[in-house]
């Protein structure tokens, strides 16, 4: 267990400084709280609360707060609230505190759970729960809150509790190291190939669980029971895929070993490791030596090592020495993940259009700017040149085009546009990424005019993000602020700004057609039927001349929560309309939110997997999908005459509608509706 | 805490849970003298209260003055200004000493008080009270033409306060005729200021027998927004001139005992002007900041002096040395909501960060539409900083103005 194991930095001196100063003014607020006679209690606790939420948000945070939880109770924080008495706390109430918009209400929280934590470790004997029921109430809480593990914010969590969202998921993360891994471990593994079956690009995450999984198994103190047997294969996948690196000798170790190979081992070792990634999507460490040392091999062996199909076979023939460039300049033990990306873009042959090749050779020679570099260390670490890192993200935002995330920011436009022109113009992509990353600025035009990253005066986003892949992490602050300033330069124009941003934006096979379902000025639905009837005649095989989708097209849908309440307004991309393996006529859709595989409500469970689903995709059956789009582009030149729908089958998808974010939307000369907040994207 | 019977009895005039929380964990007895609606409270935590209405002051007004007096009270502290008065009538009978209840009038009135300054060789701006809006007009022109303005030469502006309000509320700057036509008939009377540009501060200053006990310079980094203690050292060379400020302040007024908080200008040439003095604790927690910097209680303090039984070695030894016992500078912004419509409360995100953000007040919004604000207003809520560096201080209280936290 030597190879990426370590790559929890220390944190950087400033942090803790910063942990430091607010402990020391968390302790004065207690210390004031603590002192105040009953009276003034309610006056001392904000300062206690709001000074507890920062330090949660620092690393270690959660730590210092376990330490100092008898102090906080006893100085009377939980004082008459519910969390008084913990001996009553119900488990499953701790979803909605912990989603909570109200940051006192988080606090509160996760300031509970982490007093119940050092009672259930022993720090600190509790006059009214023992450490086993803290222990217990603890392990249900993890198990129900799952999610909190392995997720970025949704976009619900994003739009209603911000920055707040940090907490729950750093507080999770310090139980579940504290409680033990091995009580919900099992929910873990689940999770995680769910998760993997997306194929996202950024995989760091799901590295950090196994990780965890790992040591946990590793840990001869730690019972897992009958726990855990499904890890295995995602362990190994990372630490050991093949029989010379079984044991986790080290990538020293395992150079040696390669040396003194002989053709059929070496042969055993590219099958095994071809395996192991493409069962799981991820790339272990050793991967890359390997393939190093097969560069001075035949191209037979590296085929094998990247486990190709005839057509990826023929694409590493064709271009071979652009593969070995792109092999020695990006692949190494700290960017595994490129061979991944390297193997599924051969397979896709998109080498094959002619202008890709030559832009990736200028891609292996780009020069950085000093703002790209500076932000690609910030984020990755300088283990290897960011020059390496971005080739690295070029190769899988090639390979897996829908596997591009927005991570935890109001990019979502951005985010798709990357994935569209990753999926269906990668030399356009280049482009951008050379004008990005070199120039440090993007011009495209809207309608004749130009518009540059560098003039805007601002995204959709308020900060620059970092939470993001190489590509996007040097690309979308550009695009945000081109997307941006399309908008700005619609104000005034009656109706939805994306009829004319999208296509402007995302590429010329967006439909300069344009429908919307919702009056843009009162938020009410408007002219659903005809809307949905165009929709079916431009989209729905069986009502379009069953012709298959050509381009990718942008959408937008009306995002629900699993309770089928509103969220938010959110981009989409279109990909295709089939039947899937039980005949349900299926759309499958790329959704930049970085885990697909949400429940709208009602019914509505969006697909990631099982049914006929392609790395990346989501789907619906039609009818739903159809229930939750508020947007969509077509052809003006090819549009036929409105679907002949049964009234039945409209019937079903407005019922959809009317019973989720429609709800307050229905226009009705009867009465005077809600009109709910306006269309507009984040 | 332990009540010393040696010790004056204090009567608090206001409700103020931080003066409360002080009288509880100081060595004096007290009550507070509070409406009615703070009773049940009072019962419930055990805190000695008497139910008043402060009202205008009326026949009744010897009633309460005389309950305190029989009850073996010392003395009144008024802890607002509609207070003053009040603890002026209760005092001169308390004490027997009849001329604080004039003083407290004249204290009470900004009119009055400018004339009395003036009288005591202090030096203010030009002023005059106002009726109706012909008033203002005519000031406005008047000062305009004494500093030699020329038709359409930009007008210096005037200022508009109410007489006897604290603070900001109700305070105007008037530029133009047309502006005049914004101002309520029911605003009137008003006093009138000419504009003086300066630098404008506060003082906080705590009087023992005549002599200055303590005296903190409160620096405002913006009129109505941002204040921050100790004041920075640029202003606090000017400390012994605002020591002599201050004593011709007492001397002028006649003040024997208790807490003043006047406002002044320092011109570029180094010249004071007096703008006005309150008796009763400053806005915008000033209190608070002190305490933070230099770790007593500002309440406790200003019990202290107001006591008649306190001795002279006991303030001494209550109080630290001016700045140079300062631990941190201390700073407070009140903010202000700048969207015509806002839904939620964001710290910005730089603030949050920030090593010299302590703590903030500020509560979610009730309303999503934001009233129009006509004279300063009030604030939502205010935001504290400390550090070490008073320049980097300042320039993040300024910087806060910028800053959206409703959103």
């Amino acid at each position: 267990m030597t190879t990426n194991r370590h790559t929890q930095e220390a944190n950087p001196p400033a942090d803790d400084d910063k942990l430091r100063g607010l402990l020391a003014n968390l302790d004065e607020a207690a210390r004031m709280l603590g002192e105040a006679r009953d009276f003034a209690k309610p006056g001392k606790l904000p300062r206690v609360l709001d000074t507890a939420r920062r330090v949660l948000l620092q690393p270690g945070g959660a730590a210092a707060l376990e330490a100092r939880a008898q102090a906080l109770e006893e100085a009377g924080v939980f004082l008459g609230s519910d969390w008084a008495t913990p001996q009553y706390l119900l488990p499953s109430l701790t979803t909605y505190a912990l989603k909570s918009t109200d940051a006192n209400t988080v606090v509160i929280e996760a300031l509970s759970e982490l007093r119940l934590l050092a009672v259930a470790k022993g720090g600190y004997a509790h006059p009214q729960v023992s450490a086993e029921q803290a222990h217990h109430y603890l392990t249900q809480v993890l198990a129900i809150n799952l999610w909190l593990l392995f997720s970025a914010p949704s976009e619900a969590e994003r739009e209603t509790q911000g920055r707040l969202a940090r907490i729950p998921r750093q507080l999770f993360h310090h139980l579940a190291e504290r409680i033990g891994y091995e009580h919900i471990i099992d929910k873990l593994i689940e999770e995680i190939w769910r998760i993997l079956q997306q194929r996202p690009i950024q995989v760091d995450s799901v590295k950090q669980m196994i990780t965890q999984i790992a040591i946990c198994q590793a840990d001869p103190d730690i019972d897992l029971g009958a726990s855990g047997q499904g890890a295995d294969r995602l362990v190994s996948s990372l630490y050991g895929p093949t029989r010379a690196c079984r044991e986790d000798p080290g990538l020293e170790v395992y150079r040696e070993r390669l040396a003194s190979m002989d053709n059929a081992a070496l042969q055993g070792e590219a099958t095994g490791f071809a395996r192991a990634m493409h069962d799981t999507g991820l790339v272990s460490p050793y991967h890359p030596v390997l393939l190093r040392h097969l560069l001075d091999h035949g191209d037979h062996l590296l085929a094998e090592a990247l486990g190709l199909s005839s057509t990826g076979r023929d694409c590493l023939l064709c271009y071979r020495e652009l593969a070995r460039a792109l092999i020695r300049s990006a692949v190494h033990p700290a960017t595994p993940q490129a061979v991944y990306g390297l193997t599924l873009m051969l397979e896709r042959g998109i080498l094959y259009q002619p202008p890709v090749a030559p832009a990736m050779w200028r891609q292996l020679g780009l020069s950085l700017s000093e703002w790209s570099q500076q932000r690609l260390s910030l984020a990755f670490g300088d283990t290897v040149s960011p020059r390496a890192r971005l080739l690295e993200g070029v190769l899988c935002m090639l390979g897996l085009p829908l596997g591009v995330g927005q991570g935890n920011n109001p990019t979502c436009q951005s985010a798709r546009a990357l994935s569209m022109w990753a999926y269906n113009d990668p030399d356009y992509l280049l482009q951008m990424v050379a004008w990005a990353a070199r120039d440090d600025e993007i011009v495209m035009h809207f309608e004749g005019q130009p518009v540059s990253s560098r003039e805007s005066i601002g995204g959709v986003a308020q900060s620059l993000p970092m939470d993001l892949d190489p590509v996007s992490l040097i690309v979308v602050p550009h695009l945000d602020r081109i997307y941006a300033e399309m908008g700005r330069r619609c104000i005034g124009r009656e109706g939805d700004p994306h009829r004319w941003v999208n296509p402007e934006f995302h590429g010329w096979w967006s439909g300069r057609g344009f429908r919307i379902n919702v009056d843009v000025a009162t938020g009410q639905l408007e002219e659903l039927e005809t809307f949905l009837r165009h929709f079916y005649a431009s989209y729905h095989p069986y009502y379009n001349g069953n012709q298959p989708l050509i381009h990718p097209q942008p959408a937008g849908i009306a995002v629900t929560d699993s309770a089928a309440r509103f969220i938010g307004w959110h981009a989409i991309t279109i990909l295709r309309v089939s039947l899937d393996p039980s005949e349900v006529m299926r759309v499958y859709f790329y959704n930049p939110n970085n885990d697909s595989g949400q429940d709208w409500g009602d019914g509505v469970q969006v697909s990631t997997d099982g049914n006929g689903e392609r790395f990346g995709e989501a789907s619906l059956p039609f009818e739903q999908f159809a229930s939750r789009l508020y947007i969509f582009h077509y052809d003006p030149l090819e549009r036929g005459e409105l679907a002949r729908i049964t009234q039945e089958e409209l019937d079903r998808v407005t019922q959809y509608v009317h019973r989720s974010w429609g709800a307050d939307r229905i226009p009705a000369a009867d009465f005077q509706a809600d009109a709910g907040p306006r269309p507009r994207d984040y | 805490m332990n009540k010393d019977p040696n010790k004056g009895y204090i009567a608090l005039l206001g409700w103020s849970l931080n003066a409360i929380e002080a009288a509880e964990n100081f060595d004096r007895r007290y009550i507070v003298v509070a409406p009615e609606w703070a009773e049940e409270y009072c019962q419930k935590h055990d805190i000695p209260h008497i139910s008043w209405n402060f009202e205008r002051l009326n026949d009744r007004s010897m009633e309460i003055a005389e309950t305190l007096q029989e009850m073996g009270v010392d003395v009144a502290i008024p802890l607002f200004e509609e207070t003053v008065e009040w603890a002026g009538a209760i005092n001169s009978l308390l004490l027997d000493n009849p001329r604080l209840y004039g003083q407290s009038l004249l204290l009470r009135d900004k009119a009055l008080m400018k004339r009395r300054a003036q009288l005591g060789g202090i030096r203010v701006g030009i002023f005059e009270e106002a009726h109706d809006k012909g008033d203002v007009i005519r000031f406005l022109k008047r000062v305009n033409q004494t500093l030699l303005k020329l038709d359409g030469d930009p007008n210096d502006p005037i200022h508009l306060k109410a007489f006897d309000k604290a603070g900001c509320l109700g305070h105007r700057v008037i530029r133009t005729p047309d502006e005049v036509d914004t101002i309520p008939d029911e605003e009137f009377p008003v006093l009138m200021e000419s504009h003086l540009d300066g630098w404008e501060f506060a003082v906080e200053a705590w009087i023992h027998d005549g002599k200055i006990a303590f005296l903190n310079i409160s620096e405002y980094v913006t009129l109505g927004y941002s204040v921050f203690v100790p004041a920075s050292p640029e202003l606090e060379q000017y400390r012994p001139q605002i020591t002599a400020q201050i004593e011709k302040l007492i001397k002028a007024f006649d003040i024997d005992f208790g807490l003043i908080h006047p406002e002044y200008f320092v011109t570029s040439d180094g010249e004071m002007y007096f703008g006005e003095v309150a008796y009763r604790p400053p806005g915008f927690k000033v209190f608070e900041l002190l305490e933070r910097v230099y770790g007593f209680n500002a309440y406790q303090a200003s019990m202290l002096v107001f006591d008649p039984r306190s001795t002279p070695e006991e303030v001494k030894a209550f109080f630290p040395r001016e700045v140079e016992d300062a631990k941190c500078y201390a700073g407070c912004f009140g903010v202000y909501p700048r969207r015509r419509v806002v839904s939620r409360l964001e710290i910005p995100e730089e603030i949050e960060e920030d090593p010299y953000f302590e703590s903030h007040e500020l509560t979610s919004p009730l309303e999503e539409t934001v009233t129009k604000r006509t004279a300063f207003g009030t604030h939502w809520g205010l935001i504290y900083f400390k550090g070490d560096d008073p320049h980097r201080l300042r320039e993040l209280l300024k910087h806060q103005e910028e800053l959206d936290f409703y959103v």
